[in-house]
C-alpha cells in the first residue's frame, strides 16, 4: 500500500448506546400511546342500513382532551390564572425584599439585628407554610383589632383586622414572610460570596456602607442569588394552590370549582397542571436571560442565546456531515 | 512650617491577644515618597490600613495632613467621627491594593468614575472625561470598555491606580502593588507610579521592590514585629543598614 494515501477512519460503534435508545424510544412511544388511547364508553352506535342494523362503541379519549380543551380558555380558569400570577408576583417581590433586608441584618455588626434576622428565618424556615398560611387567615380571632402606638402606653391608631386581612391578604402575608426566610439565606449565600476586598476598595474611594452594598456587592452578589431564586420563584407558583385550603380563588381553586359540579376531576388537573407548566416555561426563560444580564464582567464572552446555541449546533451537524475525518499518512507511520 | 503629611506617635494595634502594631512611630512629609518594607507579618498592611481607618488603630497618635485619623479635636477632647465623616476622609486617600480589587461588574470607565459620581458628587460628563484622562495617563486610553476579567494583572492594577487617582487624593498608599504579578508586568505598574512620584504626590509604598525603593524614595522605613526599626534615606538604609535585623532581613530580600 502507498504511503501517501488518507487513511479512513472507523468510528466506534456504541451497540449498547443503540440499544437503550430503542428501549427509551418504546417506553415513549407507549406513553404517547396511553395518552392519545381512545376507549369505550358502553355506549353503542347503531345504523341500519337496507334493513340491516350495525352496531359499533362510541370511542372516547381516556384523559378527555376534549374536556381539556373545552376548559382550557374559558373565563373561570383564566381568572384563577390570573390571580396565581399575582399572587406570585407579589409574594415574590415582597419575599425577595424581606429576605435582603433580612440578609443585610444577618450581616449586621449589630448583635440585636443579627439575632433578630436569625429568629426570624429559623421561625419561618420552622413551620410548615399550609400552618401558616391557615394562621394569618385567622389572625382576626387572635388580634381582632391592631393598635398602633407606645408598648403599654398610648394607641395612635387602631385598624380592624378582619377589614385588612381579606382572603388574598392573608394568603399573601403567609407566602412572602415565609418566602422572605428562605430569600434571606439565599441572598446571604450571595453576599458572603463576593470577595471582601471588594469592599475594602469600595470603602477606600469614601462609599458608604449603603452605597457600599447597593453599588458593588449586591450587584456581584446577583450572580449567584439568581439561579436558586429561579427555582424560588417557580416553587412559589404552585406553593400559592395551598390557597385553595382557604378557598381563595386561584387556579387550583377555580378547576376544583368546576369539577365539584361535573365531576370530571382529572380532566381538569390537567387543565391547571398544563397552565402550570406553561408560566414556569416562561420564568425559566426569563431566567436565562436576567442571568445572561447579571454575568457580564465575570465572564469573558456571555454564554449563547438558546438561539445562537441552535444555529452553532446545526452548522455543527452540518460540518460533520459534509467531513469524514481522516488522517493524512505520514512518512513515519507504518 | 507646614505640618506633616503623616505623623504617627507609638500607634498600637492587637487583634485580641496579638500584638500587631506595638508602638509605630513615623513621619512622613507632603510630597514625599516612602517605601514601607519588613518581613511578613511585620504589621506593614495593618499599619497602612490605620492611615485610612479601614482599621482603628487602639492607641497612639496618628494624624494625618495635621488632623486625627478617626477623631476630631475640639478644645482639649477628641470627638470620634461618625460613618458619613470617615467616609469625607478616606475619599482623600487613595489606596492601592495587592489584588487590585476592581469591582468586577463594572468596566474600567465604570470603575474610575464610581467614586467621583457617587462619593464627590461630580457630573457623569465631566467624571467620565477625567476617567479617560486618567486611562491615557496609565497607558490604556482604549481599554475603557473592557471588564477586569478581560485584562492583563499589570493592566488591571493600573486602573486601580488611574481609579484612586479620579478622587482627587491627598496621599497614596500602595499596599505590595507588585507582588501578585508576573515578573515581565511589574515593570509597566512601577514605571506608573514613577511617574506620579515625580509629579509631587505623596506616596507611602508597602513593597519588595528594593529596587524601585532606591530608585525612587525619598525616605525608606524598615518595620519588623510591630515597630518602626529604622527609618531613613534610600541609599544609606540600603546599602549601610545599622540594625542587625535590617541586615538580616536585605541578605534575604536582595
Ligand atoms: N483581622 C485580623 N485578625 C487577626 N490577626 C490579623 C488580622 N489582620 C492581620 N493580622 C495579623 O497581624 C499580623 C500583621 O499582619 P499584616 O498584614 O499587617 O502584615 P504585613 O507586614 O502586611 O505582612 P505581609 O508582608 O505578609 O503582607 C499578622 O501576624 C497577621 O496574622
Ligand atoms: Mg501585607
Amino acid at each position: 500500500m502507498n504511503g501517501d494515501e488518507p487513511l479512513e477512519v472507523v468510528p466506534v460503534r456504541h451497540y449498547r448506546q443503540w440499544l437503550a435508545a430503542a428501549g427509551v424510544a418504546l417506553g415513549a412511544a407507549m406513553l404517547v400511546h396511553a395518552l392519545l388511547a381512545k376507549i369505550p364508553t358502553g355506549l353503542w352506535n347503531c345504523v341500519t342500513t337496507h334493513g340491516q342494523r350495525r352496531c359499533s362503541p362510541v370511542l372516547q379519549w381516556r384523559f378527555h382532551w376534549d374536556v381539556v380543551s373545552q376548559y382550557f380558555t374559558t373565563g373561570p380558569i383564566l381568572r384563577g390564572l390570573l390571580m396565581t400570577i399575582e399572587l406570585t408576583v407579589l409574594s415574590m417581590v415582597a419575599g425577595i425584599l424581606i429576605g435582603i433586608v433580612v440578609a443585610v441584618m444577618r450581616l449586621s455588626r449589630n448583635r440585636l439585628l443579627s439575632s433578630v434576622a436569625w429568629s426570624y428565618t429559623w421561625f419561618f424556615r420552622g413551620t410548615p407554610v399550609l400552618v401558616q398560611l391557615i394562621f394569618w387567615f385567622n389572625i382576626a380571632a387572635l388580634f381582632p383589632t391592631l393598635g398602633f402606638g407606645i408598648p403599654f402606653g398610648t394607641v395612635f391608631f387602631k385598624v380592624n383586622v378582619l377589614s385588612v386581612f381579606t382572603k388574598f391578604v392573608s394568603v399573601l402575608v403567609a407566602l412572602a414572610l415565609n418566602e422572605g426566610a428562605y430569600m434571606s439565606e439565599i441572598v446571604r449565600g450571595g453576599i458572603l460570596a463576593v470577595d471582601e476586598g471588594q469592599v475594602e476598595a469600595a470603602s477606600s474611594l469614601g462609599l458608604t456602607r449603603l452605597q457600599t452594598m447597593r453599588l458593588v456587592v449586591l450587584p456581584q452578589a446577583m450572580r449567584v442569588i439568581i439561579p436558586p431564586t429561579g427555582n424560588e420563584v417557580i416553587s412559589m407558583l404552585k406553593t400559592t394552590s395551598l390557597a385553595s385550603t382557604v378557598a381563595l380563588g386561584e387556579l387550583l381553586m377555580s378547576v376544583e370549582h368546576v369539577y365539584n359540579s361535573t365531576y370530571q376531576v382529572i380532566p381538569l388537573l390537567i387543565v391547571a397542571s398544563l397552565w402550570y407548566i406553561v408560566i414556569s416555561t416562561v420564568l425559566s426563560v426569563g431566567q436565562f436571560y436576567v442571568e445572561r444580564h447579571y454575568a457580564k464582567g465575570s465572564l469573558r464572552t456571555p454564554p449563547p442565546t438558546p438561539v445562537q446555541r441552535l444555529r452553532a449546533d446545526l452548522s455543527g451537524i452540518g460540518r460533520k456531515l459534509r467531513e469524514r475525518p481522516s488522517f493524512l499518512r505520514t512518512a513515519t507511520s507504518r | 512650617m507646614s505640618s506633616p503629611m503623616i505623623h504617627a506617635v507609638g500607634v498600637r494595634k492587637s487583634y485580641g491577644m496579638i500584638d500587631v502594631l506595638r508602638g509605630v512611630t513615623m513621619s512622613v512629609a507632603r510630597g514625599e515618597v516612602a517605601c514601607l518594607i519588613g518581613p511578613s507579618g511585620s504589621g506593614k498592611s495593618t499599619f497602612l490600613r490605620c492611615i485610612n481607618h479601614l482599621e482603628k488603630h487602639d492607641a497612639g497618635v496618628l494624624n494625618v495632613d495635621g488632623s486625627f485619623v478617626g477623631y476630631e479635636q475640639r478644645g482639649a477632647k477628641l470627638y470620634e467621627l461618625n460613618d458619613k465623616e470617615i467616609c469625607a476622609e478616606r475619599a482623600r486617600i487613595g489606596m492601592v491594593f495587592q489584588r487590585f480589587n476592581l469591582f468586577a461588574h463594572l468596566t474600567a470607565l465604570e470603575n474610575i468614575t464610581l467614586g467621583p459620581i457617587r462619593v464627590r458628587g461630580l457630573d457623569e460628563k465631566v467624571a467620565i472625561a477625567r476617567a479617560r484622562e486618567l486611562l491615557d495617563r496609565v497607558g490604556l486610553r482604549d481599554r475603557d470598555g473592557n471588564y477586569p476579567s478581560q485584562l492583563s494583572g499589570g493592566q488591571q492594577q493600573r486602573v486601580a491606580i488611574a481609579r484612586a487617582l479620579a478622587m482627587d487624593p491627598k496621599l497614596m498608599l500602595f499596599d505590595e502593588p507588585t507582588s501578585a504579578l508576573d515578573p515581565e508586568l511589574v515593570g509597566e505598574v512601577l514605571d506608573v507610579m514613577k511617574d506620579l512620584a515625580h509629579s509631587g504626590m505623596s506616596m507611602i509604598v508597602v513593597t519588595h521592590e528594593m529596587g524601585f525603593a532606591r530608585e525612587v524614595a525619598d525616605q525608606v522605613i524598615f518595620m519588623d514585629e510591630g515597630i518602626v526599626v529604622e527609618a531613613g534615606a534610600p541609599e544609606q538604609m540600603l546599602s549601610q543598614p545599622r540594625s542587625p535585623r535590617l541586615v538580616n532581613f536585605l541578605s534575604k530580600v536582595l
